[in-house]
C-alpha cells in the first residue's frame, strides 16, 4: 500500500510517500498506529486527546474521507492508496 | 479616520467633465447594505440594471468596507462593483494589497467613476483630493511597466497602483484591474468597464492612519479574539504553522487531485494524476519560492513569490503561483511545467486578464482543437506551453484567434457551434473545484450572482472538513442550506471588507463584534446573517430586473451528465435539480426569482 502525505505533516515524515505491507483484514486505525510508532511527531496531528482521529488530519482512502467511511474502522486492502492531509483549504 | 463615519465619504467623478464632488452615501444604504459589496451594488441598482456594461452609462464603483484599512486583521480589502460585460449580472471582485487601505487613508469611503473620459486619464488621490491626470504616457503598458512609471514620477513611498492593461483598453470581456504589479480585482471583466472610461490607474499616496473608534479597549479586544483564531494552531491560517500560510492557496492542488475534484482537460476529467503535484503548493515552496509576502494587516501571508531557476522563463521573479490560475492554466490544459504555470500567471497580471478565465478560454480552445471545431491553422495543442504564451499575449491584442477568444470562453464556443465545451454559468467560466467531486461548491457556481464562483459560497470548507460544520462533498442532501449559509455570510464579510479567508478562523460571532464596536452600536450574529442575506437578495434583484430568472442558476451538462471516472468522485455527476429545489426552498425563492415579499420581508423595498 502507498501512503503518501502532504503539506505540513510531509516535512514530519521527511518524504513524500512511504509502501507498507498490509495484513488481512487491517484498518486504518492499524495503519495510523504503525505510522505514529515510526514517526513519532505524526501523533499530536493524527490523535485527539481521546485517542480518536484528530480534527487537524484528514485519511483519504481511494480519495474518501474515512469519516464518510467507517473512520478508523475503515478497511484495507493492499492495492489501495492513502492519502493523508492535515487541513487544507484557500481560494 | 473615525469608523463609525463610513459612507460618508464617496467620491463621484464624472470622468466626461473632469470633475469630481464628495457626496455621503444615504445613511439607510450604509446600514442596510454595510459597504464594499453591499452598498456598491445599491449604487449599481440605482444606476439601472438594464444599464450596457461596455458603455460610458455603467457606474464603476471602487468601495471600501466599513473596516477597510483598520486595525483589525485582514482589513486591506475593497471591492470593484460594476455591471458584468462578461455575464451582464451585477459582479463585484475583491483586491488585495495595500491600494484599499491607503485609499481609506487618503480619505475616502469609495470613489463612483460616471461617464467617460474624451482621452485616457488617472486619477490620483491624495489628502482627500483627487485630480484626474493624463494618461497617455502609459496607455498600451502592462501593468508591470505602468506601476514603474508611477512608482518613477511620484516615488515609492506610501503610493499603491491599480491599473488595467492592455486587455482592458481594448474591452476583452475578462480583463482585471491589478494593483501592486500582481494582485487583482480578478473577475468579471471589471478593467474593460476601465477601458470603455478611458479610465488607466487609481493612483493613491496615503501613510498610515490609525482608527478613531468610540471604546479604543473594546475595540482593542474584539480584534484579539479575532487575531487569536487566526493565530490558533488549530486553523489553516496560523502564521508560519497552518497549511494556508506555510503553503499558500495551492495547498488545495494535492487534495482535490486525490478527491477527484480537480477538472483536467477541459473538464473531461476529475484528476490530473502525478501531474498535480508538480503545479502544486508543496512543490513550489520546495523548489521555487523565494519570499512570502503579505496585505495590509495580515498574519497570515499566503502570497508565495516565487523565481524560476531554470528553463525557458529562467529569471522570471513573481507574485503569486495561486491554486485557481495553477489549475486553469496548469491541470485544466494538462500542463504540468510549473515554470510555465508561473509564466502564464505573470503574464495574465502584466497584460491584466483575469487567470481564471484565460485558462478556462484555452483549455476549451485545446479541446474544440482536439475534436476538430478550431479555423485551419488556429487550434492549440494540450500542454503547448509556448503556444499558450503566444495566443494569450493574441487575447489581450484582440488578434487572430484571441480575438474570438477575448469575448469569454462561452461566447467563444458559442461562434464555434460547440457551446457545450464552455464549463461556465452565466457567462463566466468555473473555478478549481469540480462539481462532480464537491457538490456544493456546484451549487454555489450554479447560483452564485456573479456567474461561476468559487468565493460566493465557499462551502469546500466544510465539504474539506476544515471548519466544524462537516459536510460529505458526495452527498447532495443538505447543500441547499448550507450554500444559503456561506453566501450570506461571505457576503457580509465582502461587505466589511475582511478577507475571505478570515471565515477559515472567524464567524458570524467575530464579524459582529468587530462591526459593532468600530461603528458603536448594537449588532449580533443574527443581524449578520441577516445582513448577508439582505444584500445576496440585493443582487439577485439586480439580476431578475436585467433579465436573468428560471433557468439562469444552471451548470454545463458535463457536470450533470458526464460521470466521473476517477478515483474519490467515481460515478458520480452534479444531482443539480434536487440541490436547487433545496436552495429555492431556502431561500424563499420562485425558480431563481425573488419575490417581492422576500424583498419587503428584508427592507429591500
Amino acid at each position: 500500500m502507498r501512503v503518501s502525505f502532504y503539506a505540513t505533516l510531509r516535512p514530519i515524515v521527511g518524504q513524500r510517500s512511504v509502501d507498507l505491507p498490509v495484513n488481512a483484514g487491517a484498518t486504518v486505525q492499524e495503519l495510523v498506529d504503525a505510522l505514529a510508532a515510526r514517526w513519532p511527531g505524526l501523533s499530536e496531528h493524527l490523535f485527539d486527546e481521546a485517542g480518536g482521529l484528530s480534527r487537524r488530519v484528514n485519511v483519504f482512502v481511494e480519495g474518501r474521507n474515512i469519516r464518510w467511511l467507517e473512520g478508523l474502522a475503515t478497511p484495507l486492502e493492499p492495492d489501495q492508496v492513502v492519502d493523508i492531509f492535515p487541513p487544507v483549504a484557500g481560494g | 479616520m473615525e469608523l463609525r463615519s463610513f459612507g460618508e465619504r464617496i467620491a463621484h467623478v464624472d470622468l466626461a467633465r473632469g470633475s469630481w464632488q464628495m457626496r455621503p452615501a444615504p445613511r439607510e444604504w450604509v446600514e442596510k447594505y454595510i459597504g464594499a459589496r453591499g452598498l456598491g451594488v445599491r449604487y449599481l441598482l440605482e444606476n439601472g440594471p438594464e444599464v450596457e456594461a461596455l458603455s460610458p452609462e455603467n457606474l464603476l464603483c471602487f468601495m471600501n468596507g466599513p473596516l477597510t484599512g483598520s486595525e483589525a486583521s485582514m482589513s486591506g480589502r475593497w471591492a470593484c462593483v460594476t455591471k458584468s460585460p462578461l455575464t451582464g449580472t451585477v459582479t463585484d471582485s475583491h483586491q488585495g494589497g495595500w491600494t484599499a487601505a491607503r485609499v481609506r487613508w487618503a480619505g475616502f469611503d469609495g470613489l463612483v467613476f460616471e461617464g467617460a473620459a474624451e482621452r485616457p486619464v488617472y486619477a490620483f488621490l491624495e489628502d482627500g483630493e483627487i485630480s484626474l491626470r493624463d494618461a497617455s504616457e502609459v496607455w498600451g503598458k502592462g501593468i508591470h511597466e505602468t506601476v514603474a512609471f508611477f512608482r518613477e514620477r511620484y516615488g515609492e513611498k506610501n503610493l499603491s497602483v491599480n491599473a488595467i492593461g492592455p486587455a482592458g483598453e481594448k474591452g476583452v470581456r475578462f480583463a482585471a484591474w491589478v494593483n501592486e504589479d500582481d494582485r487583482a480585482f480578478g473577475r468579471g471583466g471589471t478593467a474593460a468597464v476601465g477601458g470603455v472610461k478611458n479610465l488607466k490607474a487609481i493612483v493613491v499616496r496615503a501613510g498610515l492612519r490609525k482608527s478613531e473608534v468610540p471604546d479604543r479597549d473594546a475595540w482593542k479586544q474584539v480584534r484579539r479574539v479575532a487575531l487569536d483564531a487566526i493565530r490558533d494552531e488549530a486553523n489553516i491560517t496560523s502564521p508560519r504553522k497552518g497549511g494556508l500560510s506555510v503553503y499558500g492557496t495551492n495547498v488545495l492542488m494535492n487534495v482535490t487531485n486525490s478527491i477527484g475534484a480537480l477538472g483536467t482537460r477541459n473538464s473531461q476529467l476529475t484528476s490530473f494524476g502525478e501531474g498535480a503535484e508538480k503545479i502544486s503548493g508543496e512543490y513550489v515552496q520546495e523548489h521555487l519560492l523565494v519570499e512570502d509576502p503579505t496585505c495590509h494587516a495580515c498574519p497570515v501571508a499566503c502570497k508565495k513569490e516565487v523565481e524560476v531557476k531554470e528553463g525557458p522563463w529562467a529569471g522570471l521573479h513573481m507574485e503569486s503561483v495561486e491554486y485557481e490560475p495553477a489549475w486553469s492554466l496548469g491541470a485544466n490544459c494538462d500542463n504540468d511545467d510549473v515554470a510555465a504555470v508561473a509564466k502564464l500567471i505573470d503574464q495574465s497580471n502584466d497584460l491584466g486578464l483575469d487567470p481564471i478565465e484565460l485558462g478556462n478560454a484555452l483549455s476549451m480552445w485545446m479541446e474544440a482543437t482536439e475534436k476538430g471545431w478550431t479555423p485551419a491553422g488556429q487550434g492549440l495543442a494540450w500542454g503547448d506551453t509556448a503556444a499558450m504564451v503566444a495566443l494569450t499575449e493574441a487575447i489581450a491584442e484582440r488578434r487572430g484567434a484571441g480575438d474570438a477568444l477575448a469575448e469569454g470562453p462561452a461566447r467563444a464556443a458559442e461562434s464555434l457551434g460547440h457551446p457545450e465545451i464552455a464549463m461556465a454559468v452565466k457567462g463566466q467560466a468555473v473555478p478549481a473545484y469540480d462539481p462532480r467531486g464537491l457538490k456544493g461548491m456546484g451549487l454555489g457556481y450554479a447560483t452564485s450572482n456573479r456567474g461561476a464562483c468559487h468565493l460566493r459560497a465557499y462551502v469546500a470548507a466544510a465539504e474539506l472538513g476544515v471548519v466544524p460544520i462537516e459536510s460529505d462533498p458526495l452527498a447532495w442532501q443538505g447543500k441547499g442550506e448550507l450554500v444559503k449559509t456561506f453566501q450570506d455570510l461571505h457576503a457580509f464579510s465582502d461587505s466589511l471588507d475582511l478577507c475571505k479567508f478570515s471565515a477559515f478562523a472567524e464567524g458570524a460571532p467575530e464579524y459582529a463584534q468587530q462591526y459593532a464596536t468600530a461603528m458603536g452600536i448594537d449588532f449580533g450574529p443574527d443581524d449578520v446573517m441577516q445582513a448577508g442575506e439582505r444584500i445576496y437578495n440585493l443582487e439577485r434583484y439586480f439580476n431578475n430586473r436585467a433579465g436573468f430568472g428560471p433557468g439562469s442558476d444552471s451548470l454545463p451538462a458535463r457536470f450533470t451528465e458526464e460521470a466521473s471516472t476517477q478515483a474519490g468522485s467515481k460515478g458520480h455527476v452534479s444531482e443539480l435539480g434536487p440541490m436547487l429545489g433545496e436552495y429555492y426552498a431556502a431561500r424563499g425563492w420562485s425558480e431563481g426569482v425573488v419575490p417581492d415579499v422576500k424583498l419587503r420581508e428584508l427592507g429591500i423595498l
